[in-house]
């Protein structure tokens, strides 16, 4: 087996003498200086443009017969000392990975789950949430309302001007205020937790939901003082944190609960073509959710 | 291991090559339309008009070092960073992409010579010939007084600052003069590359199995196509005006500065990614070979390069913010210019994840590589932020887009040059560059950048301008300047450092042998230095890797591709 046969010439060896190239020719330097002289006299002499149209013209008829009516040419001999050496066989064999091979960890999530699991979830999560702060309004101020007043403080500005007893009472467009804003940021955090927990290794809702509701708390801490001053001068980070762990563990729990479902990556060609026949399509995969 | 049988014994024949005296040689360098050697001639003459520019940059930031510092005179700074711009830009920058691509791709797509061997002569001589008479201006520019005179108006020579009104004698003349003929250089090498790719590739080399260097430079090419025309356009109109009195872009005459600069920047943002693209393609070949592994998503690499292409012909606008466009052009600029960041991103991921899990040699041309990943990330994040127009109206024309745009093309092109020089110099030379000396040169150099650059965003932001000749202390540019213009002394030594290596490597270096790297591409499939016909016989290859192919025929990669 030579691998002329099987695997291409680089660098093989030819039988003849010679090989012919171009033959070296100075018109395409005489050309260039020519037109450069030429638009060098615009800034300098005319005489030197005139000179240089000359030179442009006689340089480019150099040239004209140096590819017509035949180009020029030279034989350049074959030198063996130029020859290449052998290339070297390499024997060991390199491992190639192929989609879906049994003990690959495949980096992307084979199974994710629904979006609607992040919003159940994401709902579920903050009403646990919501109970551990009201939890935390009873023991610390006697009220359930302060905690959803000083939340309210994000959109309603004036929120920064009352008292403490005023905090304590119940407020009409605060808490709605309140609800709606705790609403639509633990649906959009239970959504986010769908997305991410496939890729959480082994105990995904403990992790998720201890780790994230840290990154979320930290998060908050370095920001509150701008996006809710009100919030910021009277919050209790302990009770926070807890209230944060409850949205994390119960909206982690719920999200978990649900049924995966495989990504298009782990489909075969055929399946993401959507090509219907009998046999192609396993029975319990759930893969159009 | 073993190795294969060839169909002829190696012969120990005499050397058929001549010895010739200094006139022969002279010639054969003076004539040849060899693309090996005019690649060289393009690279070194680079080189050359680096150090020149590099002296330049010295000087500017020797003046900038101290407040009212008086190191050089203001008009001869003016003329400093004028030339310092030009000649990075039009002579170190484009010949840099002519001298890899006429080298190379003949001998990665297996094929003796470009296309118009004599084009491609003539591109280099009219390209370097250009450059001579923009420098000739030091002797001949006619000033004011009727002494030389450089350009001063700046690498963009905005109008109506060229007009003969504000820019007397024929400084700014020599700059439009130079500059279009090195630009017709450039234009028919990039003529003869798309000739070539198109038409000389070797049997069984479809444009699927093209190298990506080959792929990057054809589409580079193509680039440089469309995209300089247009200077060249503006630079006939602007000597019609000096001497016409065309009025193109006289303001006072009905003339308009701004088509000046939509006819500069069509041309000069595209400019930016023609320089850069020569990086892309070296670092494509640089990377797999040091991770061994394939590039990884190598199609996607592909349809990333030419959608750059693409998009960086619509975003020429975006320098252009402050000059007061409509909201809507405003819009489209800056959405335009985002999204050239996308296919970029997808570049860098790729890169990456070629590296990713690779057995890494961490040798000089990947450590070159791996800082350009950083640095150019660094001035892709830059570019975003200077997208988005409101940001831009604050930073225009300060020190953080001289920062953003060095570390594009210092902290990207040039260390990707640097990485395609290291690893090719074997191939050229049949020498291996010092690796110790390497890794001085990288390390200092890499230093002494990060010193100059990095610190500049931060005068940018406390709102030094650029340009200026000096400024007053206590602004809190102080420091910053100190620090930026002591990072020259480690990126000279660092340049040093690399010119000693060449010399010492060319005459006493180790001999490389045909493939020291053990890499893929055909040009390893030759001798170092390839001989004149670059392949006895011309490959017949199968796959992207046809070297692999041939070092593993029980596992080459076209049972795959």
């Amino acid at each position: 087996m030579t691998h002329e046969e099987h695997h291409g010439e680089a660098g093989e060896r030819s039988q003849e003498a010679a090989i012919v190239l171009p033959g070296p020719t100075f018109w395409p330097l005489v050309i260039a200086f020519g037109i450069t002289l030429l638009l060098a006299g615009i800034v300098t002499h005319w005489a030197v443009g005139v000179v240089g149209l000359i030179v442009t013209f006689r340089a480019a008829v150099g040239w004209w017969h140096n590819v017509i009516p035949i180009e020029e040419h030279e034989e350049v001999p074959i030198d063996p000392e130029l020859r290449p050496a052998p290339i070297q066989v390499e024997q060991r064999s390199v491992v190639r990975l192929r989609a879906g091979e049994s003990g690959h960890r495949v980096r992307i999530p084979e199974r994710i789950h629904p979006y609607s699991s992040g919003l159940w979830g994401g709902l579920a999560g903050g009403v646990a949430m919501a109970a551990i702060a009201c939890l935390y309004g009873l023991v610390a101020q006697h009220s359930i309302w302060y905690p959803i007043n000083l939340l309210a403080g994000v959109v309603i500005p004036g929120m920064g001007d009352q008292t403490v007893e005023q905090l304590r009472h119940f407020q009409m467009l605060p808490f709605f205020a309140a609800l709606i804003g705790h609403g639509i940021i633990s649906i959009l955090v239970g959504i986010v937790y769908a997305v991410i927990l496939p890729m959480f290794p082994k105990y995904a809702p403990f992790w998720a939901g201890i780790l994230m509701p840290l990154f979320w708390s930290g998060l908050v801490a370095t920001t509150l003082s701008v996006i809710n001053p009100v919030m910021n001068e009277r919050i209790n980070w302990p009770w926070f944190v807890v209230a944060q762990l409850g949205f994390g563990l119960v909206g982690g729990y719920f999200i978990a609960r649900s049924t995966s479902i495989r990504t298009m990556q782990t489909w075969t060609l055929a399946e993401r073509a959507f090509v219907e026949a009998p046999g192609l399509h396993q029975p319990d995969e759930g893969k159009h959710g | 291991m073993a190795s294969i049988d060839y169909p002829l014994e190696h012969p120990k024949a005499e050397a058929l090559t001549p010895e010739f005296s200094f006139s022969e040689s002279l010639y054969k360098w003076v004539a040849t339309v060899d693309h090996k050697r005019l690649g060289l001639m393009y690279v070194v003459s680079a080189l050359v008009f680096l150090v020149i520019a590099g002296i330049m940059a010295s000087v500017i930031r020797m003046q900038l070092a101290f407040p009212l510092n008086h190191v050089v005179g203001p008009d001869t700074f003016n003329r400093l960073f004028t030339m310092h711009g030009t000649t990075m830009v039009f002579l170190v920058g484009m010949p840099m992409v002519a001298g890899f691509s006429v080298y190379l791709i003949p001998l990665m797509i297996g094929t003796r010579d470009m296309a118009f061997p004599r084009l491609n002569a003539f591109g280099f001589w009219i390209f370097l010939l250009g450059g001579c008479l923009l420098y000739f201006s030091y002797i001949g520019g006619g000033g004011l007084s009727g002494d030389g005179s450089a350009p001063d108006v700046g690498w963009f020579a905005y109008a109506p600052l060229t007009e003969k009104a504000f820019s007397r004698g024929a400084a700014t003349d020599y700059w439009a003069l130079g500059v279009l003929l090195s630009g017709v250089g450039s234009i028919v090498t990039a003529l003869n590359v798309i000739a070539t790719t198109f038409c000389m590739r070797c049997p069984g080399m479809t444009l699927s199995r093209m190298p990506m260097f080959v792929w990057v430079m054809l589409i580079d090419a193509w680039l440089v196509l469309v995209a300089l025309p247009p200077l060249s356009a503006a630079q006939i109109m602007l000597e019609l005006d000096r001497h016409l009195g065309a009025n193109f872009f006289d303001t006072q005459a009905g003339g308009s500065a701004v088509l000046w600069q939509h006819l500069f920047w069509i041309f000069g943002h595209p400019e930016v990614y023609i320089l850069i693209f020569p990086a892309f393609a070296i670092l494509s070949e640089v990377i797999p070979v040091f991770s061994r592994k394939p590039l990884f998503g190598r199609p996607a690499m592909v349809g990333a390069v030419t959608a750059i292409g693409f998009i960086s012909l619509g975003v020429w606008a975006h320098h252009m913010f402050a000059i007061g466009m409509t909201s809507w052009s405003n819009t489209f600029f800056a959405a335009s210019s985002m999204l050239v960041g996308v296919p970029t991103g997808i570049k860098i991921f790729n890169w990456t994840a070629t590296m990713y899990g690779g057995k890494l040699r961490m040798q000089t041309p990947l450590l070159f590589c791996i800082a350009f990943l950083l640095q150019f990330l660094v001035a892709g994040l830059t570019g975003i932020m200077l997208a988005v127009a409101p940001f831009d109206w604050q930073l225009h024309d300060s020190y953080f887009v001289v920062a953003h745009f060095h570390f594009t093309l210092v902290g990207g092109l040039v260390f990707g040059l640097f990485a395609g020089m290291y690893y090719w110099f074997p191939k050229v030379s049949g020498k291996m560059l010092d690796e110790k000396l390497g890794k001085w040169h990288f390390w200092l150099f890499c230093i002494g950048f990060n010193m100059t650059f990095l610190t500049l965003h931060f005068a940018g932001f406390l709102g030094m301008p650029r340009r200026i000749y000096t400024y007053y202390p206590g602004r809190g540019w102080d420091a910053i300047n100190l620090i930026a213009s002591l990072g020259v002394i480690p990126q000279a030594a660092g340049i040093l450092c690399f010119v000693w290596n060449i010399i010492r490597s060319s005459l006493r270096g180790i001999p490389a042998g045909d493939d020291p790297w053990d890499a893929w591409t055909l040009e390893w499939a030759t001798t170092s230095p390839p001989p004149e016909y670059n392949f006895e016989k011309l490959p017949v290859v199968r796959s992207s890797r046809p070297l692999w192919d041939l070092k593993h025929p029980q596992d080459p990669d076209w049972k795959y591709e």
